[in-house]
């Protein structure tokens, strides 16, 4: 087994659904100095990017929406994450980190995790809020890790993910995609010669409905408490259902992770996976 | 009821399969003499014997190596550690028939925690203080706790005899210059958290700055949630207050709050600097 | 500036300018700028670019988005139920 099989075993037998590899070198085109691996860890060769699944196809099928606001994600692909740095130091004696992706300054990361799946040729950017779609599984969630250790990098995708087929065809068809059509408040776009030709994402906008309760919704709702003069009023505000959901989705983590997948619901990509018995 | 004549190794053994890197054993009674009532084994389960600590889940050498500041304050690993405690409790009470506690990682109140993991670790033989506070394995360095209290009579393992700091470059450092690598990038005589002196080789005196020291290891945690707080409603112009609650420091707060369980820490300058702290392991 | 006090002055003049340059509105052909690249820019320092972006991204839409989107999800997973699941029972009238 070469070191690059070696390693994708062991993130795959950890949980990850894909397991692909990045130089380092191939962030450079396009990241901002400070937020590149090499920044992350000196003398860093290589970005190893584990794909987690999404939601059961059960819970795809669930009528209530609030229920994959909490079940969203598992968080699988870390695990990977993490069996892979051990080996990496254990057995082959070259440091490796998990490449920090949550949150640091606002919305922003030390490192876009989307853009790491897109080098390490495990998706491409779609219509649908640039989501990275997998071409076999659509919606999977990443984690990566940078390692010292120099390794065979996989290419990007030669064919993009989206538009799906049956998109450009709907496209041609009626002007407008599964995604675009059911969420034109985030999205816009259009698609030529089988390509996007356009796409745009208010991302602002999508935070309220991805993440509906966490931290930006107690954000704005302890502004309008701390504003409010009335104590009876006030009262209503921290009681009500909204601030209440609010402190749950800190308190439970998992709460406060992705609460929105109706562009997802209707994206082909993937599909297949989500008909079971 | 007796236990198995080879318990406290079957044990050891279970919980580095399980992902520890250390594991001892430390007698219950211990504790009376150092730790304040109410924060003692048999505070926590009345008829302690004996309380099996476990460390491990350290960051990695790339952790330390790491030059952005975000790897080891956000991506930490401390709740790996956990899970392996949890599984010891369940495996002593499920094997052996005794009662085993799992002792939680929060706090009971304030910032005290239910027992002191650090000075569980130094009864059971698996590390010792630091002129920095962390208690250090002598071979692996600065590591992660979890204990379980039991009612199982364990074989009690001793203490460390030589203690992994000072360590020898620090020593000759201090003959040197008068400090040590963790006294020199925090020093409490210039706005840092620790201070210090050794004599003869060993620590004779240590300070530490507890209040500060929380500053750093959770600037974005409760505290500073607190304070931002107390500010915004302090502040009587609503646009200020809005830059104080939408602002960069509280969002992080926010952040850390929900996505860092019980207490992931955001400073670890005296450990980076620590020749000790580590591991032996060469990395390339 | 303190840790916690951006002038809201600094706040109202610079907003629009850094919410557009930022990764907030995005283009698929276009990435966003970092923080760097938008203090260079504007001619501000780097932390002040974060503090504007960080209240900016928060305020730029009110609490009434926030129900919207809980309308929004609601209605919209119940239409899909309906459609793919074979449930017009499930569709609002």
């Amino acid at each position: 087994m070469t070191r690059e099989e070696q390693v994708k075993a062991v993130g795959r037998k950890a949980g990850a659904r894909v397991v692909g590899i990045a130089t380092v070198e191939a962030f450079r085109a396009k990241v901002p100095e400070g937020h590149r691996p090499e920044d992350m860890l000196p003398g860093a060769r290589s970005v190893i990017v584990a794909g987690g699944d999404g939601p059961t196809a059960g819970a795809w099928r669930c009528p209530d929406h609030r229920v994959m606001e909490i079940t969203g994600y598992d968080l699988r692909e870390n695990v990977a994450v993490h069996a892979m740095c051990d080996f990496i130091e254990a057995t082959l004696s070259h440091r490796a980190i998990q490449a920090p992706s949550l949150a640091v300054h606002g919305h922003a990361p030390p490192m876009s995790m989307m853009h790491a799946a897109e080098l390490a040729g495990l998706g491409s950017r779609s219509l649908a809020a640039h989501i990275i779609l997998h071409p076999e599984y659509g919606l999977l969630y990443y984690a990566a890790l940078i390692t010292t250790l120099p390794l065979e990098p996989d290419p990007p995708l030669a064919e993009p993910a989206c538009p799906h087929p049956g998109c450009v065809a709907m496209y041609r068809r009626i002007g407008t995609t599964p995604c675009l059509r059911v969420c034109p408040a985030c999205l816009s776009g259009s698609v030529r010669d089988g390509r996007i030709e356009r796409s745009t994402y208010d991302r602002e906008r999508c935070h309220s409905r991805a993440q509906t309760y966490g931290i930006g919704s107690f954000q704005k709702a302890l502004l309008q408490l701390v504003n409010e003069d009335h104590a009876d009023k006030r009262s209503t505000m921290i009681h009500g259902d909204f601030f209440t959901r609010s402190i749950q989705a800190l308190g439970f983590f998992r709460d406060s992770i992705a609460q929105c997948f109706e562009c997802m619901r209707v994206c082909p990509v993937g599909r297949k996976y989500r008909k079971l018995e | 009821m007796s236990l198995p004549p080879n318990a406290a190794a079957a044990l050891k053994s279970g919980a580095l399969t399980s992902g520890a890197t250390v594991c001892g054993v430390a007698d219950a009674a211990a504790f009376d003499a150092h730790a304040p009532a109410g924060h003692r084994s048999g505070d926590l389960l009345p008829g302690a014997k004996s309380v099996v600590v476990v460390g491990g889940a350290q960051p990695r050498a790339g952790d330390w190596a790491a030059t952005s500041p975000w790897v080891l304050q956000t991506m930490g690993t401390t709740e790996r550690i956990q899970s392996v405690g949890r599984k010891l409790a369940q495996q002593i009470e499920s094997q052996f028939g005794y009662y085993a506690l799992y002792v939680p990682p929060g706090t009971a109140s304030g910032d005290t925690p239910f027992l002191s993991l650090m000075l569980a670790a130094q009864l059971a033989g698996v590390g010792s203080r630091s002129l920095a506070g962390p208690v250090l394995n002598r071979e692996h360095g600065f590591l992660y706790w979890s204990a379980v209290i039991t009612t199982a009579p364990l074989e009690p393992d001793a203490p460390e005899a030589e203690p992994a700091c000072p360590a020898p470059p620090c020593r000759e450092m201090w003959e040197r210059e008068g400090t040590t690598p963790c006294l020199k990038v925090c020093p409490a005589a210039d706005g840092g958290c620790l201070g210090g002196k050794l004599e003869g080789g060993r620590a004779v005196r240590t300070f530490y700055d507890a209040a500060r020291c929380n500053t750093r290891v959770h600037t974005h945690w409760i505290g500073g949630f607190q304070k931002v707080l107390e500010e915004t409603l302090n502040e009587s112009d609503k646009d200020k207050r809005k830059m104080l609650l939408y602002g960069d420091f509280m969002t992080r707060t926010l952040w850390a709050i929900t996505y860092s369980s019980t207490n992931i820490a955001q400073c670890f300058e005296c450990m980076r600097v620590c020749p000790a702290a580590h591991g032996l392991k060469e990395m390339k | 500036m303190g840790v916690f006090k951006l002038d809201p002055e600094v706040y109202k003049r610079y907003k629009d300018e850094v919410l557009k340059l930022c990764n907030s509105f995005q283009r698929i052909d276009r990435p966003g700028l970092s923080d760097k690249q938008i203090a260079a820019k504007l001619g501000l320092d780097e932390r002040t670019v974060t503090e504007i972006r960080c209240v900016a991204e928060r305020d730029c839409y009110g609490l009434d988005e926030w129900e919207k989107a809980i309308e929004f999800k609601r209605r919209a997973t119940l239409e899909w139920s309906a459609l793919a699941l074979k449930r017009p029972d499930l569709k609002e009238k």
